[in-house]
């Protein structure tokens, strides 16, 4: 282990709460039904509905509304007619929130704020015609120093620090291919994923650069859809409808840079994530069934892989093979197909495919003795979670 | 040092940066051909992109000091998606180059006088100037030559 500091105290929240019910838009569907009147509040009420059903819970039982790049939980709270919310949050539309949004409904529900949070997430950014990248009005202080070099889009600030890697260790591409092969085998076996048609390795080498080295399949996809996970106490989950999927420990750790990109791709706020998840948790890391890890681009996969201590700093591009990463590999990772193929949901729809899978209703794509899986999300501001199958 | 862009002005639709009672003197700067950035008065700490205050004393109590010009490609990439208008078909794929100067920051910028193949992370380089317009002047990297 390394000289983090300790922060035992995480094990405070230790298997307190849990998730009882997770919705998810019909992402394929909608996905060839473009439509620009489609509200970010539709789509995170569809969700809702679809979540409430799956808990078992009535609209009037839930008590606390988290939203996230829906731009006021008031609009989403009148949508569902909660009128006396006893707490809510709005979390900014992106990915590194989708976490957050865990650990506050954790943090509330387990230190008596509310009894049931509904977490709530809506991006009609395809409808919307939405790019990530080219604003150049009303920009930040940081972007009117990138803007006039062309500089723009957070796949642009990952493509630099995938090169740095590459300088630094000697990684190719290749790595890369298999994150992105591997991610749309699953979602091949996912019926709700966009792309569903395998890639090879072909494909991957002939495909356009977009932020070189980085090439499109290396990109998360632009779609509509929504998404909701439903938090309670494990007390309560127990009475509910499903076996609870407990929130077993969960941490957060930063590098906070005028520039996105960490000199050493994130190793020092992800290690301090892993730390505090298996000091903190009763599954040794090789018990992990699965890692749902945050792939807005393929490298992110590989940053968090090796910051997390899977393995060595630079030994990313080697580690990763499709047998290790598959569904029945040693260490199953994006098992719905992640941002690149199933939805880019922004991490919301990697907590859903987590849940689904602990609770073993995934067919085809079911992974084998789903007790306790990973969530991680590299970036600037980082989350990690293990989540358990209650016994 | 500073040499007129190959762009007549009145057609330049590349993105340009909005010139706040903050960064002016970074501009300023530039147009004379010298980059400077704020360093604390009382700790001497140096730091980019601009900001209020110095993000270690917290104190208002900071000048804007030429730097060397110096640094080294931290990394680069060559963009080859339309994201901005501006860019001509020709001009791509363009690179953009993320320079970590001399004084510790970091700075986004392009290199200049240099073929692609050429680029690695780590190599040295030194500030040049391109004007765009009577207000703006964007500094850009070179490989160093001393």
């Amino acid at each position: 282990m390394s000289n983090h500091p300790d922060r035992s105290d995480l094990r405070n929240l230790q298997d307190k709460t849990a998730i009882v019910g997770v919705g998810t838009t019909e992402f394929g569907a909608i996905y060839r039904d473009l439509d620009p009147e489609r509200s970010a509040y539709e789509l995170g009420l569809i969700a809702f509905r679809q979540a409430l059903k799956d808990a078992g819970l009535k609209r009037t039982e839930v008590d606390g509304v988290i939203v996230s790049r829906l731009p006021h939980y008031g609009r989403m709270c009148e949508m569902i007619g909660l009128r006396h919310p006893r707490f809510v949050n709005v979390l900014p539309g992106e990915g590194r929130q989708s976490g957050i949004a865990l650990q506050y409904a954790a943090l509330a529900v387990a230190n008596g704020m509310a009894d049931v949070v509904a977490c709530i997430y809506g991006n009609n950014g395809r409808s919307a015609g939405a790019k990530y990248g080219g604003e150049s009005r009303g920009i930040s202080t940081q972007a009117m120093f990138k803007a006039p070099y062309g500089m723009t889009s957070p796949g642009a600030v990952t493509s630099m620090m995938f090169r740095r890697h590459q300088y630094r260790y000697g990684t190719t591409t290749e790595p890369l291919a298999h994150l992105a092969i591997s991610n749309r085998a699953n979602a091949a076996l996912n019926p709700n994923a966009v792309m569903q048609r395998p890639i090879t390795m072909d494909d991957y080498h002939g495909a356009r650069y977009i932020a070189e080295p980085l090439c499109l399949f290396d990109y998360c996809l632009i779609n509509d859809g929504g998404v909701c996970f439903i938090v309670t106490s494990a007390e309560r989950a127990r009475d509910l409808k499903h076996t609870p999927v407990l929130i077993h420990a969960t941490s957060q750790a930063s590098d906070i840079t005028p520039v996105y990109v960490a000199d050493d791709f994130w190793h020092e706020p992800m290690s301090q994530i892993a730390d505090d998840l298996f000091a903190n948790s009763e599954a040794p890391r090789e018990d992990l069934a699965f890692a749902q890890l945050y792939d807005n681009f393929t490298p992110t996969m590989l940053f968090t892989l090796e910051g997390m201590g899977f393995c060595e700093p630079g030994e990313g591009g080697d580690w990763i093979t499709p047998e290790r990463i598959g569904l029945h590999g040693e260490l199953p990772l994006n098992t719905g197909g992640g941002h690149t193929s199933e939805s880019y949901m922004q991490g919301w729809a990697l907590h859903v495919e987590a849940v689904r899978q602990l609770r073993q209703e995934c067919g085809e794509r079911q992974v084998d003795d789903a007790q306790y899986g990973l969530y991680a999300c590299a970036a600037p501001l980082a989350t990690g979670h293990i989540l358990k199958r209650d016994n | 040092m500073t040499t007129e862009s190959p762009t007549p002005e009145l057609s330049y639709e590349k993105p340009l940066p909005p010139v706040l009672e903050l960064t002016k003197p970074f501009w300023d700067g530039c147009r004379e051909g010298v980059l400077q950035i704020q360093f604390c008065n009382i700790c001497d700490l140096p730091w980019f992109p601009p900001a209020e205050a110095c993000p270690r004393c917290l104190q208002d109590d900071w000048e804007w000091r030429p730097i060397s010009g110096h640094g080294t490609v931290w990394s680069w990439i060559r963009m080859w998606q339309k994201y901005f208008p501006g860019w001509s078909p020709d001009e791509y794929p363009y690179t953009v180059a993320l320079i970590k100067l001399e004084e510790g920051p970091y700075m986004y910028s392009t290199l200049v006088e240099i073929e692609d193949q050429d680029v690695s992370c780590d190599l040295a380089v030194e500030v040049d100037f391109r004007r765009v317009n009577d207000e703006i002047t964007l500094p850009v990297f070179r490989p160093a030559t001393t």
